[in-house]
C-alpha cells in the first residue's frame, strides 16, 4: 500500500471566523502549499471547492448497498412467495409485484443507510474507543483550524506572517504526523469489483428465478396484477349459504376441490343419499395400504364421536353427555349400501353429524367406508386407547 | 462559492442587438399561431367527436390553471421558509399564475359540454341509483358556482402574493381546499361512482412537479440568453434535486393509491383502474410511469446530472410530457366510452393552446419585472 510521502514541513493556522478560513486555504493553495486538512466547529459551505477535494466516494458505496437491498428484497419475496412456499392469497398471481414493492422500497433504503454509515466508518477509519488528540485546543470549539504543508523552498516564518495577514490568531510547526495515510483499498478498481462481487448473491437469486420455478410462465406474471381475472372465487360474491346472501361463510355453490377431485354428481339431502346407495360403488381396490389409511382417518376424525369401534364406546360426545351418535356396528348401518355410507361422510347424516366433504378425499372417505365395514364383520382389532403415561386409569 | 457557466450565450439574431422587448416581439407571432391552430384543431375536435373535444378542453384548462398554481405554491412556500436559494430564479415562476384567468375562462366554456363529459349532468342521472344521491352536489349551477369561486379565490390570492408579496400562509390553506375540491370535482366526478380519497394528494404532486419542471426550462433558457446572470451551479443543484425528490414523491403518491386499489379489489374501485391496466391503455400507464418516475430517477441519480443542463432539459420535457399524459389517463378513459387511446387533431389542438396562452399569459408579467429595452448580452 502506498502512503502519503512528506517532504516538507507541516503547520498550523487557527481562526475565528469560516470567511477567514475559507480565504487563508485558497489563498496557500493558490501560493502551491498543499493543504491537508481543516477542522471547523461546524460544516462550512464552499470549503470542499475551497481545498480542492475530490466528490466523496460514499454515493457510490450508497448505491451498492441499495442495489443489494433491492436484490435481497425482491429475492426473499419472490422466492418465498412464488417459488419455496405458494399460496394464492386475495386472488392475486402468485408474483405479485405490486405487493412486493413496499418491502422492496423499505430493504432498499435500511441497507442504503446502514451501509452508507458502515462505509464511512470503515474509510474514515472510527472504530470505538478511538482517541484523537485535538489538533488545536479550540478546535471542536471556536475555532477554525487548517493544516498544510509548506511548499517546497518556502521557510515557515514567511507563511506565518502572510496567515497572521489574513487574520490567523495563531500559527505554527506541527511535529506529530497524523496525516500519514494510505491509500484506500475503495480507490481502486479492485474496491469497485468488491462491491459488485458482494451484490452477485442477490443478483443470482434473481437470475435463477425463471428457472427453479417451472410454471413461472403459467401462472405467476399477470401483466395487470391479476386484478382482472383474479385466481380464486371472487371474494365479495354472493355465497347463497346464508340468509341475505351473506360471505365468507362457506365456499360458494359449485366450488371444485383443489385436490382435482372431478365434481360428484350427488348433491346433499335423504333422497340424493338414498340414490347414492343405489348408483355409487367404491371405485378403488380393496388393498391393505387403502385399509391402514382408512383405520388411521377413522381413527383420527370418526372415531371421537362414534368410537374406535364404531359401537360409542370411549365417544367423547357420549362421554360428556351430549348426544349418541349412530351406532356404525348396528344392523341399520350394516344393512346401508357403501354408496350410503359415502354419502353421509360426505354431505353429513340425517341429524346431527356435519360432512368431511371439504375436509377429506375422495379417495380417503371411500377408504373410511372400507374400513367401517372391516370393523362391522367384527374382523377388525382396534389398537386400544392409548392411556397418557402418567396417569392412573 | 457560486460557479459560473462557461457555456457562452445563444446568438439569437444574425445582426443587431436585440432587446428584451424584440424577442417578445419575435415569439408572440408564434404564441398567436399556435393559439390559432390549437383552437381551431380543437374546435374540429369537437365538431367530429364531441367528447373527445371537451375532454381535451378539461385537459387543457386544468393543466393552465395547475401552471399557474404551480408557480404560485413555489413562490408561497419559498417567502414561508424565507429561503434565499431561489432569488436568482424568483422572476421566472411569478409570471406563472397569470395563466389562472385564463383557465378559468376556459372551464367556465366548460358549460356547454357539461352533459357530454359529466355523467351526472344528464338528463337521466336522477333515475340511476348510483348518481340521484349525489346530485346534492354534483349539479351545473352548483358545479359552476364552485368554479367560478374557487377562480376568484385563486387569482385575488395569486395577485397578492404576487403583487405584494403576502398572505403566502393563508394562500396554503385556501390552496389545500380549492384544490381538494377542484381534482375532486373536475376530474374525479367524470367517474361519480368511483372514488379515492388520496386523489387531491395525486394531483397535487403531478401539479407540484409540473411547476419544479417549468421553473427549472425557464431558468436554463433566461439564463441561457442572458437574463439570469446570478443563476448558478447551485441553483440548478438545487432545481435538480427538488426534481428528483418530487419525482419520486409523485411514484409514492401514485403507489399509495395504486396499492391498496389493486390490493382491495373492490369493485367500485377498481374499475378505472383495472380498465387502464388492460388492453390498448395498458402500455400508456406503463408509460407514464416510465415518464414520472423511472425515466427522471435514472437520468437524476448522479449528482453530476443534477447539475447538467442538457439532462435537466431533457428530464423537464420528459416530465411535462409526462404531465400531460397523467392527465390524459385521468380523463380520457371515462369520457372515450371504451374508445381506445387516441391522439389526433384535439389532443394536437390542445397542447398548442397550451404552450401558446402559456406564453401570451406570462410573457408581460415577465416583462413588466424587467426592463424591455434591455440589450441581450452578446458571446461569451
Amino acid at each position: 500500500m502506498a502512503t502519503t510521502e512528506f517532504r516538507n514541513a507541516r503547520f498550523r493556522a487557527s481562526f475565528a471566523d469560516p470567511e477567514q478560513l475559507l480565504h487563508a486555504v485558497a489563498h496557500l493553495r493558490s501560493a502551491g502549499h498543499r493543504v491537508l486538512d481543516t477542522y471547523t466547529p461546524f460544516p462550512v459551505h464552499g470549503m470542499d471547492e475551497a481545498m480542492g477535494l475530490r466528490p466523496s466516494r460514499l454515493p457510490r458505496a450508497c448505491l451498492a448497498f441499495a442495489i443489494l437491498g433491492l436484490a435481497l428484497a425482491a429475492g426473499l419475496q419472490i422466492w418465498t412467495s412464488a417459488i419455496d412456499y405458494p399460496l394464492i392469497m386475495g386472488g392475486k398471481p402468485l408474483l405479485a409485484i405490486p405487493a412486493f414493492i413496499p418491502v422492496a422500497f423499505e430493504l432498499t433504503v435500511l441497507l442504503a443507510g446502514l451501509g452508507v454509515v458502515a462505509s464511512f466508518f470503515v474509510a474514515a477509519r472510527m472504530r470505538p474507543r478511538l482517541r484523537i488528540p485535538d489538533l488545536h485546543p479550540g478546535a471542536n470549539d471556536d475555532c477554525f483550524i487548517l493544516a498544510a504543508e509548506l511548499a517546497a523552498d518556502v521557510q515557515f516564518p514567511a507563511v506565518a506572517r502572510e496567515l497572521a495577514g489574513l487574520g490567523a490568531s495563531e500559527t505554527s510547526l506541527l511535529v506529530e504526523d497524523r496525516f500519514q495515510r494510505d491509500t484506500s483499498f475503495w480507490d481502486r478498481s479492485a474496491g469497485a469489483g468488491a462491491l459488485l462481487l458482494a451484490c452477485l448473491p442477490a443478483f443470482l437469486i434473481l437470475a435463477l428465478v425463471p428457472v427453479l420455478n417451472r410454471d413461472f410462465q403459467k401462472r405467476n406474471l399477470a401483466w395487470d396484477g391479476g386484478m382482472g381475472a383474479p385466481l380464486s372465487a371472487q371474494a365479495f360474491d354472493a355465497s347463497g349459504v346464508l340468509p341475505g346472501g351473506e360471505v365468507l361463510q362457506a365456499p360458494p355453490p359449485g366450488t371444485l376441490s383443489r385436490r382435482g377431485d372431478p365434481p360428484l354428481a350427488f348433491g346433499p339431502g335423504k333422497a340424493e343419499a338414498e340414490r347414492a346407495g343405489r348408483e355409487l360403488q367404491n371405485p378403488y381396490q380393496p388393498t391393505q395400504g387403502r385399509f391402514n389409511r382408512g383405520k388411521a382417518i377413522y381413527e383420527r376424525v370418526c372415531a371421537t364421536c362414534h368410537g374406535r369401534e364404531g359401537d360409542n364406546n370411549g365417544s367423547m360426545i357420549v362421554a360428556r353427555g351430549a348426544f349418541a351418535p349412530t351406532v356404525l356396528v348396528s344392523p341399520v348401518v350394516r344393512g346401508m349400501p357403501d354408496g350410503r355410507i359415502f354419502h353421509i361422510a360426505t354431505f353429513g347424516g340425517p341429524t346431527k353429524m356435519k360432512g368431511y366433504g371439504d375436509l377429506l378425499s375422495r379417495e380417503d372417505r371411500w377408504n373410511v367406508v372400507l374400513y367401517v365395514r372391516e370393523l362391522q364383520k367384527g374382523s377388525v382389532k382396534p389398537a386400544p386407547a392409548p392411556v397418557p403415561a402418567g396417569v392412573q386409569p | 462559492m457560486s460557479e459560473t457557466f462557461t457555456v457562452p450565450a445563444r446568438d439569437l439574431t444574425k445582426s443587431g442587438i436585440p432587446t428584451l422587448a424584440d424577442i417578445g416581439e419575435r415569439l408572440r407571432g408564434g404564441a398567436w399561431a399556435f393559439v390559432l391552430l390549437g383552437a381551431a384543431l380543437l374546435g374540429l375536435g369537437l365538431v367530429l367527436q364531441a367528447e373527445r373535444g371537451w375532454g381535451n378542453l378539461l385537459l387543457t384548462a386544468f393543466n393552465l390553471a395547475c401552471v399557474g398554481l404551480g408557480g404560485l405554491f413555489l413562490l408561497a412556500i419559498q417567502s414561508i421558509t424565507g429561503a434565499r436559494w431561489s432569488d436568482p430564479i424568483l422572476k421566472a415562476h411569478r409570471a406563472m399564475p397569470a395563466l389562472l384567468p385564463v383557465a378559468g375562462v376556459l372551464m367556465l366554456m366548460l358549460w356547454f359540454g357539461l352533459a357530454t363529459l359529466y355523467p351526472w349532468a344528464r338528463p337521466d342521472a336522477a333515475t340511476q341509483h348510483a348518481l340521484h344521491g349525489r346530485l346534492g352536489w354534483l349539479n351545473p349551477p352548483f358545479f359552476f358556482g364552485r368554479v367560478a369561486l374557487i377562480f376568484a379565490a385563486w387569482i385575488w390570492v395569486g395577485r397578492r402574493l404576487t403583487q405584494q408579496g403576502k398572505g403566502a400562509a393563508p394562500f396554503i390553506l385556501v390552496f389545500a381546499l380549492t384544490f381538494s375540491v377542484a381534482n375532486f370535482d373536475w376530474l374525479m366526478s367524470l367517474e361519480p361512482v368511483w372514488s379515492s380519497t388520496i386523489f387531491a394528494i395525486y394531483g397535487f404532486s403531478g401539479m407540484f412537479l409540473q411547476g419544479i419542471a417549468i421553473v427549472t426550462i425557464s431558468a436554463i433558457v433566461l439564463r441561457r440568453v442572458g437574463l439570469l446572470p446570478a443563476v448558478s451551479k447551485a441553483q440548478n443543484h438545487d432545481l435538480g434535486k427538488l426534481l428528483f425528490a418530487f419525482s419520486s414523491f409523485w411514484a409514492y403518491i401514485f403507489l399509495s393509491q395504486f396499492l391498496l386499489i389493486w390490493y382491495a379489489n373492490l369493485p367500485e374501485e377498481t374499475g378505472p383502474m383495472r380498465l387502464l391496466l388492460q388492453g390498448r391503455w395498458m402500455p400508456l400507464f406503463y408509460l407514464n410511469l416510465i415518464l414520472n418516475f423511472f425515466a427522471p430517477f435514472v437520468l437524476l441519480l448522479q449528482r453530476r446530472a443534477k447539475t447538467n443542463e442538457t439532462v435537466l432539459l431533457a428530464t423537464c420535457a420528459l416530465l411535462l410530457a409526462g404531465r400531460w399524459l397523467d392527465l390524459y389517463l385521468q380523463i380520457m378513459p371515462p369520457v372515450l366510452h371504451g374508445l381506445g387511446p387516441l391522439f389526433g387533431p384535439a389532443e394536437l389542438g390542445g397542447i398548442l393552446l397550451q404552450l401558446g396562452l402559456g406564453h401570451l399569459a406570462c410573457w408581460p408579467v415577465f416583462m413588466k419585472d424587467a426592463n424591455p429595452a434591455q440589450e441581450l448580452p452578446q458571446g461569451g
